[in-house]
């Protein structure tokens, strides 16, 4: 290469930019305002205060801010959508098991998704959805950062829900004890990126024993007679350091931590009864689902919930009529998703809270309608996406396939193109308050962190208005 | 240069290169692959099908924030001992010994020779010298991944030799215990684990001990570095669960794809481990103009076609996975490489896969072998992969690597920073690049005479070890006063940087400290009192040592984060809670029962501190905790008091 080129290159990226270390860093006030908002809070980086004036910019668009919650589901290993949410009964391929009925004009496989299709009034369809890219864990990442992960800052790109957890910091209330963004039945969830490990998912897998060491085996009492001692010993140096704030971020974990302990909420959250275990499909999926619920009931600082449904990656038998009998197929696991789903639904809408909790379901890409001969569907751009609640009108099918589910025919939304990841994201910012177009100044390089991609132009991703309309 | 455009540049390399660093993953059968690109049509994505950019995304995000983020943990903790050490009586803290409090410049130690003089130069203040108790409790952490007893403590301070340092450095390398710690350490580097979920590959737990034996007999009889790098790179053999070194090869294996997929996958690990060069991994699916010019000189002249050239080593190589034995229970799934697996070279016939389609270039068909940074192929009497494994010990670049990669765990970064991103154009003090590039190592001329004192040692990792422990360098304090330190001074290793504890040297410090054995069972059905001794990190069983974030030797690393877990790990853990007591089997020899059999409340302090934050307590400290005994049922008063110090703030970091 020669001393051209490097002079051309190091012109397009300048290094007159402020020092990695010169970036304003968090005041304590802002510090614990959002303490316990992630699993990892640190003596790690400190990001620049995204709330700070002149940090983020953006072209102030009216967004739908209907929804106060977000509840994530990733159908991990990409679901047939033929199968499933554009259903198509193929003659001599879909199994009668299926039972394809109509009901509200949608042709559902009642076999397959029974309870859902009994409540098509209170959710919507998007069947013009197309994935970028058929590879699975870039699929995976790509809709949970709602960008290209191989793009521009795509590696530290931060989690959907860490950008939420991040934008309603300034929402949490002193006694909130529960962290903003909970990934659960999530451990290979996408953390916080280059933001602070505050805003990190906090990963659990539900199970009946509830969240674990948040009881102490010598009891309340005594716990509470040692904390108080651990900071007589240590205080000068955690809170009232005469080294500076620092040390006192260290003690924030603690403080977190704590908040977690003999809280009745955050117990009742964690943990479930059989009965209602049951009434939710009985499966781990479905456990954690009834966790979020009860998460967003407790009210407490939780705004964002990833759940993973995983197990759709169905190259081989289908439809479990040959060695898969038994096992999971799309039967098994379309029926732990509708169980799931459904008393989720009815739960949020009995409690209230349906209108302002946005539900989005979705995989990394589609499924052949191509049946091949062992006897599964392969990988496929077209899919799906499942929206319920926070304002989205149920009942509605945006966007038409046609009769195989190979080719989209009608769009379906104001913009004149499929929907894609992207747009899947800026749905939920803008639903949730949160403009899209937001740029934060923020990131490693000074390059600007767009919330949703404008590499395509700032208006060229879109929120899908359409189904909250 | 300048201090301040170091740093900068440093981290931006650092950053720019994760930027478009890249991993293996794929699982997808050829025959789909195919009809996805039918599918696909005209809607195509940069990179989409170079796979990268999934699982082990995690792995580099982690490594390109590293750096920055030990600067400011190591800020933290040193406020937290600076306050512990100056509000402690010196007269208690400081006893005889060794009490020097400055760095001897003048040290005829190899790496002295170089720090020392570079920060003269440069103007800034080294920190001072390590305590007696600072350097007992880190030199234990680092070599043996446990806290020292009280008694190793309290005997090291006391020892008036002027060699003590040295000799206890000795005695700890023929401690059985550094050989758990450094068998985990080169797990965590070679990859000894049982599944990798990134690519759908098994070792099960037979393959994952092979590869442990080796790894542990290989530092037991102090197996030259060169020797390990020849066995995992060439060895042939038909079992891997009894010829341990066969499974490295098999950890970089790729599904989903052609087999020169697999090839390029073998190539880019013995270039990230062996070589510190990851970029090979880029390359082997582009070239590196356009892509890589800004983070690396040497990549960006580096084409897609000489990398293939690396690849071609294994072009004859199948791994073979012997069908199952019904008629074994539980039989073994053993794998094995066959170098006459095939008789073509790498072959540009590919259209589908895991990296972007291989095509003639003209009328060439095939890439010969062909190692890229000495322009020399296959050697007679060796087979390909033989000749491949003589290409890279005998290149420099593999011992400057292995110097480096064992200075980043010893130092918390490398003299090239990340470690496995060495740029070869940007090395040689003596041919510095053109302008506006800039050496990389933030120290050229040490990092050439470690290599070269390396590769003059026979490449003998324990003496690579023992100068790097014996220095000053190495037995800096972590403090500096936060008033006058520069951040910018890090890479020139004027202080040294914490560590927070790895999970099983969590565990085990508190099980030795409180005199009572953990008892874990692994997946291979060895019981073990040390989580040291897992066979690979343990994430599944553990609360405590989940918290900790040991990784999976595939796409989650080893960090370094805090996390609420680990405080809630720390209060409330049966793994804690359980060594709070002095009822029960041996229970008298337990540290709270030791601390109860003592009357004076401040000697049972001593004997707390001591034995579980190695040092003596402050007076403010002992002074709080006789308040707090002074009141109460003793004995409850005493395990509470225990409990405080696993959690005081300087038990969970090596500082």
């Amino acid at each position: 290469m020669n001393k051209n080129n490097i002079k051309k290159l190091l012109a397009s990226n300048p290094v007159a930019r402020p020092s990695y270390f010169r970036r304003p860093h968090w005041t304590r006030r802002n510090f614990f305002r959002v303490a316990g908002a992630g699993i990892t809070a640190s003596f790690l980086a400190k990001e620049a205060d995204a709330q700070a004036p002149g940090t983020c910019t953006s072209q102030g668009m009216t967004t739908i801010n209907k929804a106060t919650n977000v509840i994530f589901i990733l159908m991990a290993g990409a679901p047939s959508h033929v199968d499933t949410f554009d259903f198509k009964n193929t003659a001599g391929v879909t199994p009668a098991a299926a039972a394809p009925q109509t009901v509200n004009g949608i042709l559902w496989p009642t076999g397959i998704l029974p309870k859902l299709g009994a409540m098509t009034n209170q959710f919507s369809l998007v069947r013009s959805l197309q994935a970028h890219a058929l590879v699975h864990s870039l699929g995976q990442t790509w809709v949970q950062i709602g960008r290209n992960p191989a793009a521009s800052l795509g590696n530290i790109a931060p989690n959907i829900g860490s950008i939420v957890a991040l934008q309603k910091a300034p929402e949490r209330q002193p006694g909130h004890v529960l962290p903003t963004f909970l990934a659960l039945n999530s451990d290979n969830a996408v953390s916080s990126g280059y933001l602070d490990a505050t805003y990190a998912p906090f990963k659990v897998d539900p199970t009946t024993a509830g969240l674990p060491n948040t009881t102490n085996a010598l009891g309340q009492a005594r716990w509470q007679e040692m904390y108080t001692q651990m900071h007589a010993e240590d205080d000068t140096l955690r809170v009232n350091s005469p080294l500076g704030t620092p040390v006192v971020d260290m003690d924030a974990l603690y403080a977190s931590g704590t908040g977690l302990m003999y809280d009745p909420t955050v117990a009742s959250v964690f943990t479930y009864s059989s009965a209602d275990s049951t009434r939710y499909g009985g499966s781990s999926f479905g456990n954690a689902l009834l966790v979020a619920k009860q998460a967003l009931a407790a009210n407490q600082g939780t705004r964002f919930i990833q759940v993973t449904l995983g197990g759709w990656d169905m190259h081989v038998d289908i439809y479990g009529e040959a060695g898969n009998k038994g096992k999971t197929n799309i039967f098994t696991l379309g029926n732990q998703f509708d169980a799931g789903v459904a008393a989720l639904i009815g739960d949020l809408k009995a409690a209230g809270m349906l209108d302002s909790t946005l539900i989005v379901a979705l995989g990394e890409f589609g499924r052949t309608p191509g049946f091949t001969a062992a006897l599964g569907r392969d990988h496929y751009l077209n899919q799906f996406a499942f929206f319920a609640g926070g304002g989205v009108q149920g009942g509605r099918v945006l966007g038409v396939t046609d009769a195989t589910g190979a080719n989209i025919l009608d769009n379906g939304w104001s913009q004149n193109r499929p929907v894609n990841p992207e747009d899947i994201e800026a749905t939920i910012y803008s639903a949730m308050g949160i403009d899209w177009t937001t740029i934060c100044y923020n990131d490693p390089f000074h390059r600007g962190f767009e919330f949703v991609p404008q590499s395509l132009g700032p208006d060229y991703y879109n929120p899908i208005n359409e189904l909250f309309k | 240069m300048k201090k301040s455009s170091l740093i900068i540049s440093s981290l931006i390399i650092g950053l720019a290169a994760s930027g478009i660093l890249m991993a293996i993953h794929a699982q997808e059968p050829v025959q789909e692959l195919v009809q996805n690109q039918r599918a696909e049509g005209a809607s195509t994505t940069n990179h989409s099908d170079c796979l990268m950019f999934g699982p082990q995304r995690e792995r580099y995000a982690n490594q390109a924030l590293h750096t920055l983020r030990l600067g400011q943990m190591t800020d933290q903790v040193s406020a937290i001992r600076m306050a512990t050490i100056m509000s402690s009586n010196p007269a208690v803290s400081v006893p005889g010994g060794s009490r020097t409090s400055s760095a001897d410049t003048s040290s005829a130690n190899l790496i002295d020779g170089y720090i020392f003089p570079a920060l003269k130069a440069q103007g800034v203040t080294p920190a001072r010298m390590t305590n007696d108790y600072e350097f007992v409790r880190r030199i234990y952490l680092d070599m043996t991944g446990r806290i020292p007893t009280a008694a190793q403590v309290t005997s090291f301070v006391a020892n008036n030799s002027p060699t003590k340092r040295a000799d206890l450095i000795e005695t700890l390398f023929a401690d059985p215990r550094w050989l758990d710690k450094w068998t985990m350490y080169f797990g965590d580097q070679f990859k000894a684990a049982s599944t990798f979920p990134s690519s759908g590959t098994q070792l099960y737990s037979g393959g994952r001990d092979g590869l442990n034996t080796y790894i542990r007999t290989a530092l037991t009889n102090n197996t030259s570095y060169d020797k390990m790098a020849l066995a995992f790179i060439a060895s042939q053999g038909t079992n891997n669960y009894t010829q341990g070194e066969l499974n490295w090869i098999i950890t970089s294996r790729v599904t989903g794809g052609p087999v020169q997929d697999v090839w390029d996958g073998e190539a880019a690990a013995v270039a990230e481990t062996f070589l510190g060069i990851s970029h090979m991994n880029c390359l082997l699916c582009h070239n590196g103009r356009g892509h890589l010019d800004t983070i690396s000189l040497w990549a960006g002249g580096f084409t897609r076609y000489q990398a293939w050239g690396m690849s071609s080593f294994f072009s004859h190589v199948a791994l073979r996975n012997p069908a199952l034995d019904s008629t074994v229970k539980n039989g073994p799934t053993y794998w094995y490489a066959d170098d006459a697996g095939y008789k073509t070279d790498y072959a540009l016939n590919t259209t589908t896969g895991n990296r972007p389609a291989r095509q003639p270039v003209g009328t060439q068909k095939t890439v010969a072998p062909n190692y890229p940074f000495s322009g020399i192929g296959a050697m007679s009497g060796l087979n390909y992969r033989q000749s491949l494994a003589a290409h890279v010990v005998a290149d420099r670049q593999f011992a400057r690597a292995a110097v480096n990669y064992m200075w980043a765990y010893f130092f918390g970064m490398g003299i090239v920073d990340p470690p496995d991103q060495f740029d070869p154009a940007r090395l040689d003090p003596n041919n510095p690049p053109p302008q506006p590039w800039t050496l990389q190592p933030s120290n050229p001329q040490l990092l050439e005479a470690l290599t070269t004192d390396f590769i003059n040692s026979g490449y003998d990792v324990k003496h690579l070890m023992r100068t790097i422990v014996n220095s000053q360098a190495y037995q800096l304090s972590s403090d500096y006063d936060p008033a006058v330190w520069s951040p910018a001074w890090q890479p020139l290793f004027a202080r040294k940087l914490v560590r927070r504890l790895w999970s099983e040297e969590v565990a085990d410090s508190i099980s030795l400290s409180a005199n009572i054995a953990n008892k874990f069972t692994f997946d291979n059905g060895m019981v073990s009192a040390w989580a040291m001794q897992y066979p690979e990190p343990a994430r599944e069983t553990s609360a405590l040592l989940a918290a900790f974030l040991p990784g999976n030797r595939d796409d989650q690393p080893r960090k370094q984060d805090g996390a609420i877990q680990q405080a809630l790990a720390l209060m409330n853990d049966s793994q804690v809670m359980n060594k709070l007591v002095s009822t029960g089997t041996g229970a008298s020899q337990s540290l709270l029962g030791q601390a109860l059999a003592i009357t004076d409340n401040t000697a049972s302090s001593n004997l707390l501190w001591l034995n579980i934050l190695s040092r003596y307590p402050t007076a403010a400290e002992v002074a709080s905790a006789k308040t707090f005994l002074s009141t109460g049922t003793r004995s409850q008063k005493m395990q509470e008091l225990m409990w405080t110090l696993y959690n005081k703030v300087d038990f969970m970091f090596n500082y």
